[in-house]
């Protein structure tokens, strides 16, 4: 009975075989062979798409605006008016693209050149090999770990106003240079450590420093040194300390012995408290260089010293709502106090003051619109018997800034 | 130079100070079980706004944020544990 069932079931099957000859190919070696090749072609795209170890990404910033300002200088009695207005707002555009390799998880190599009223040039070009797990080695073009500010917070789309506070990033040298960071976990405290040597910066003729030769003028090198505090466990202070020592002078010049020693004091608190967020930064930089015979720029057969002593510091606090509507909680005001002396005497003193008022509003978390306006006083403290004295300036300017992070 | 040496006393101090503390976290200390236990999402909300508004999960590629990820870490100094957390975060919140 079976052997007919059988019999019956493989006629059956002929009959399908001849009559659906489409059905057989489904369910026999045909339909393997289909999926097969499916499968293959599959496997080949999906292993091209695999990441490697190299990793490319360009990211980058641009900053545009509007400056209106108008500027009274008061000399000997005399007052002279000057206006400007431009667009590009050319003492602050900048179209900066960042460029980020990584190789891995342990090597990662930014460069960043940036255009601006100054032409092309470069922000920063290093590498960094994570070391262990809280050791960064870097080096390259670096930004030195003096304040925070140059290296964290100057960014147009991180900045709440339109402009840097004077002197400060200034007086942050980038240099050519080796470097050791990383932050550490301190119970419920942290801190943060970054230390470079560097060619260092350059005295000029005139008592002024510039930094950035990658030749270095001098067989001395440069250090300088950042320690940070984070005392709460949620990370809403920090405060630091820096230190910059090194030889400025030419080799082989008179001021060869020239010694230059900065310090800066540092403070960022960003907390919560409802219905606002409140955001303070401060920083405050302190410059000695030795005192040095310079050339009087009127008679080179006179020299001329003075005490190259100088200061700059801001504080500022900005508030944002987070208690609003989603038009509301994009605004934040910000405020800020400068303070910017340059030493008495030289060719350049002056002792000058700034207070800048802002209203940002954001249009993404990193696309702000700025409207600044600012308030400056320069009293000249340069050296009337050198001709360099320059009464009294007086400007305000109103700023409104575009910039974008991507 | 002698009219700041007090600064240069306090700046010293205050250097040797951090760097004693430093090194005793080097040899040992770790963060409480409390920081330890801290979420990306909450090291996210926390780090991101010291310097810049905390960025959108949406804003970079999986492995855009891991590159990111080690660049923020060159500038804030935030720890590599906090840095593994905030990026796993972004990259799982997309």
């Amino acid at each position: 009975m079976k052997h007919k069932i059988y019999k019956l079931m493989g006629l059956i099957a002929l009959a399908m075989g001849g009559t659906f000859p489409h059905l057989i190919a489904q369910t026999s070696g045909g339909l393997d062979s289909t999926v097969l090749d499916r499968l293959n072609a599959l496997e080949q795209q999906a292993n091209y798409q695999k990441p490697g170890n190299d990793h490319f990404m360009v990211a980058g910033l641009t900053t545009f605006g509007f400056a209106a300002s108008k500027s009274t200088n008061t000399l000997g009695g005399v007052s002279a008016i000057s206006k400007t207005n431009s667009l590009a707002d050319a003492d602050h555009y900048e179209f900066s693209p960042m460029f980020l390799w990584r190789h891995g998880k342990k090597f990662l190599l930014e460069f960043e050149p940036s255009f601006s009223n100054n032409g092309l040039g470069v922000n920063w070009a290093d590498v960094s090999y994570f070391a262990a797990p809280n050791i960064i080695i870097r080096a390259g073009y670096l930004v030195l770990p003096f304040g925070t500010y140059a290296k964290r917070e100057a960014a147009g789309w991180i900045d709440k106003l339109a402009t840097d506070p004077m002197g400060i990033a200034d007086m942050t040298p980038t240099d050519y240079g080796v470097e050791v960071e990383g932050g550490l976990p301190l119970g419920s405290m942290k801190l943060n450590y970054d230390v470079a040597l560097s060619n260092g910066s350059q005295l000029l003729g005139n008592g002024t420093l510039t930094s950035g030769n990658i030749v270095d003028n001098n067989n001395n090198k440069t250090i300088t040194a950042r320690i940070g505090w984070l005392p709460f466990s949620n990370s809403s202070l920090e405060i630091g300390v820096s230190g910059m020592f090194g030889k400025v002078g030419d080799l082989g010049s008179p001021y060869q012995n020239a010694t230059g020693n900065m310090y800066a004091f540092d403070l960022n608190y960003v907390k919560t408290f409802n219905p606002v967020l409140v955001n303070v930064k401060a920083q405050y930089n302190i410059q000695n260089i030795s005192n040095e015979n310079y050339v009087n720029p009127n008679d080179s057969t006179q020299s001329y010293s003075f005490n190259n002593h100088t200061t700059a510091g801001f504080v500022q606090c900005s508030i944002r709502p987070t208690e609003a509507n989603n038009f509301l909680k994009n605004f934040e005001i910000a405020g800020r106090y400068t303070s910017y002396n340059l030493p008495g005497n030289s060719t350049f003193g002056a002792n000058q003051h700034s207070i800048a008022v802002g209203l940002d509003y954001w249009l993404t978390w990193r696309t702000v619109v700025k409207a600044t306006y600012e308030t400056y006083t320069g009293n000249s403290t340069a050296s009337k018997l050198l001709g360099a004295y320059n009464g009294t300036t007086n400007t305000n300017t109103f700023y409104l800034q575009f910039s974008i992070q991507l | 130079m002698k009219r700041y040496q007090p600064l240069h006393t306090i700046t010293l101090a205050l250097v040797l100070i951090f760097a004693i503390t430093g090194i005793l976290s080097i040899n040992g200390c770790a963060p409480t079980k409390a920081v330890a236990a801290k979420s990306g999402a909450q090291l996210w909300a926390e780090n991101c706004q010291r310097c810049h508004n905390t960025p959108s999960p949406a804003s970079f590629s999986a492995e855009q944020w891991e590159t990111i990820g080690m660049h923020m870490q060159t500038r804030a100094l935030i720890t590599q544990a906090e840095r593994e957390k905030i990026v796993e975060f972004l990259k799982s919140s997309r």
